[in-house]
């Protein structure tokens, strides 16, 4: 072919800036990483308590819970559809499993499982209304989150529920119990408190990047929400591709729902509410294509840090947390703009 | 007689009350290439659906390399050796080369719960095809389709089909919104195909394309074939353009 692609080197500084702007249109990560870093440093610049082992170990107990919805929805994004029932079945799973083992004599295991069922349920329901009645993602999900959120709160007639028998509980321990590297006592003073949850997001991570990378399923996944047609005409089940995807995600908000439930002591009928608008910022932020195609885990790990070391941070530098949001948004938009650019360089082809 | 590679017979589709193809007969003999003709509307690209298995047909039969077949999916119609070409929905532009080449026909490796392809094995087949179908600019098979021009894109597409061994190959205007230099390319590229073994229905707006690879031109107009046995060699281009718009009925 004769395609003419003029490659004009026109001298070394333009061309070292080209190459720059070329991979990071091929790395999507690399932007947030930069960002990261640079929060990192301003914020352990103006108050080094920030870098503290304390504060490192209770930020990140929390980000895994939002963390592992994140996981979920990037592979989902990346197919070319989200879920804004997220935040609601995060609310919902805990409410029903601790509701199970209040009320019947099932057991935690066994009331763990039938939640996390509904939850994945509740998944093939919004799965089966985006792909036989291709009615858009977001009136499904919009639709699902008020079923979810109202049949929550009419569960528990709007009351948390107790759940102070997880203290002796053994999946309790699997699932959010703690150990202490380097520290001492109760309180691990002058160590990292690891809780198994970040095990159990660090895990569920690896594994959901090395799906969307090495695996056949990936590769349907990125084609399914690059070109559905194409996809299709391939023989690609995209159908079922997204029917996983939407349980998957179901699955992991609702289990991050049950682990929160757990480390707060309380299954609050109303937690997880807004945490889907929260969770897909972290996933753009992270580079993963708002229509489809293009995902990154790396990404969403540091979008993942990123909104939550922030939320950690201006409050330790003494910004008002009611200002918060001012920043989340700005970098949003900032993070937004990158990645258009970057991505209309990528279309372009060069 | 040869057997022909493709036979459809009598073929009736409605599009509920537009009856958009009627009683279509259309054979492709092995290693022919056809090019389909017809003004806007005529019912060449739903008489390709119908024998890529992407819509269903309400009556008649296809017969593939003299077996009669039921083409319920596009999967059945790659099954039976049916490769089709679609104008946009060919490959995915996020995707690598290599990775579109083997879409849904992933090669994998290790134990199958694991899932894992075998993304080496996948680049070097696909910088050998790339360089067996003649893209000689070194692009290596990594390369996103994103990054390519419209004519390899195109030259992708039809390496793709030619490499699983598919008995006929159907473009849906391959040269479209192409230059002059890579439409040359793509035509090559269908000459080469039947070279190789493989036939071809080739379906252009522009007659001039059609005349330069084909062997022969199937005429469709308002839902009909009005002319299939119309050669380069034995009609000009004004008699097939008189087929197309019905002028020679006039006449
Ligand atoms: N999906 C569809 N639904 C209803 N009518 C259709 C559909 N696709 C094509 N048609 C109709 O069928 C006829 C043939 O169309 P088509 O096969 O696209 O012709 P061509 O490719 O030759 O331009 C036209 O009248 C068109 O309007
Ligand atoms: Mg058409």
């Amino acid at each position: 072919m004769t395609a003419e692609k003029t490659d004009a080197p026109a001298g070394a500084p333009p061309q070292q800036k080209r190459d720059f702007l070329r991979r990071l249109s091929a790395t999507p990560e690399l932007g947030p990483a930069i960002l990261l870093v640079v929060m990192l440093v301003v914020f352990t610049a103006i108050n080094p308590a920030f870098m503290s082992l304390n504060n490192i170990s209770n930020a990140l107990t929390f980000t895994v819970e939002l963390g592992l919805i994140a996981l979920g929805m990037t592979l989902l994004m990346t197919s070319g559809e989200f879920d804004l029932s997220v935040g609601s079945v995060f609310g919902f799973t805990a409410v029903v499993m601790w509701t199970l083992i209040n009320s019947t004599a099932l057991g935690m295991p066994l009331s763990f499982l039938i939640a996390m069922a509904v939850a994945m349920g509740i998944g093939a329901v919004n799965g089966i209304f985006v792909t036989r009645l291709k009615i858009p993602s977001f009136l499904v999900t919009l639709g699902m989150l008020l079923v979810v959120r109202g049949s929550a709160l009419w569960l528990t007639s709007g009351f948390p529920q107790r759940t102070w028998d997880a203290g002796d509980q053994w999946l309790a321990e699997v699932l959010v119990g703690s150990f202490c590297i380097g520290g001492d006592g109760d309180f691990c003073t002058g160590g990292l408190r690891i809780y198994m949850s970040l095990i159990w997001f660090v895990l569920i991570a690896l594994a959901c990047h090395y799906t969307l990378t090495r695996s056949r399923f990936g590769n349907w996944i990125q084609a399914t929400g690059g070109n559905p047609a194409a996809a299709k005409n391939r023989g690609v089940p995209t159908r079922t591709v997204k029917m996983v995807l939407f349980m998957l995600t179901s699955a992991l908000a609702g289990l991050a729902g049950i682990i929160s439930s757990i480390r707060v002591s309380a299954a609050n009928p109303n937690s997880g509410t807004t945490y889907e608008l929260e969770v897909i910022a972290m996933v753009v932020i992270g580079g993963t294509a708002l229509m489809g195609g293009r995902g990154t885990i790396i990404g969403t790990v540091l979008g993942v840090l990123i909104l939550r070391l922030m939320r950690n941070g201006i409050v330790l530098i003494g910004v008002p947390g009611l200002a918060y949001n001012i920043f989340i948004g700005a970098i949003i938009l900032g993070m937004m703009a990158l990645h258009s650019a970057l991505e209309r360089r990528h279309n372009e082809g060069t | 007689m040869t057997t022909p590679i493709v036979e459809m017979r009598n073929i009736e589709k409605f599009y509920g009350r537009i009856h958009a193809l009627r009683g279509v007969n259309l054979k492709v003999n092995p290693g022919e290439i056809v090019g389909l003709l017809g003004d806007n509307g005529a019912g060449k690209s739903t008489l390709i659906k119908v024998l890529s298995g992407a819509v269903p047909y309400t009556s008649g039969q296809i017969f593939i390399k003299g077996r009669e077949v039921q083409l319920n999916s596009t999967n059945d119609a790659i099954a039976n050796g049916v490769e089709t070409i679609y104008q946009d929905s060919a490959l995915v532009p996020q995707l690598s080369i290599a990775r579109n080449l083997f879409l849904g026909r992933e090669l994998r490796k290790g134990p199958r719960w694991m899932d894992r392809m075998d993304t080496a094995e996948m680049n070097r087949v696909a910088s050998e095809l790339l360089r067996r179908v003649g893209i000689t600019k070194n692009i290596p098979p990594t390369t996103p389709i994103s990054g390519l021009s419209g004519g390899e894109r195109q030259a992708v597409a039809i390496a793709r089909a030619m490499y699983f061994d598919s008995d006929i190959i159907i473009l849906d205007e391959p040269t479209n919104n192409l230059g002059v230099a890579e439409t040359q390319g793509v035509l090559n590229f269908v000459r080469d195909a039947r070279d190789k073994g493989h036939a071809c229905i080739f379906i252009a707006h522009n007659i001039h394309h059609v005349f330069q690879v084909c062997d022969r031109m199937v005429v469709m107009r308002m839902g009909t074939v009005a002319a299939d046995d119309l050669t380069p060699k034995t009609s000009t281009i004004q008699d097939v353009e008189n087929v197309i718009t019905g002028e020679h009925l006039a006449a």
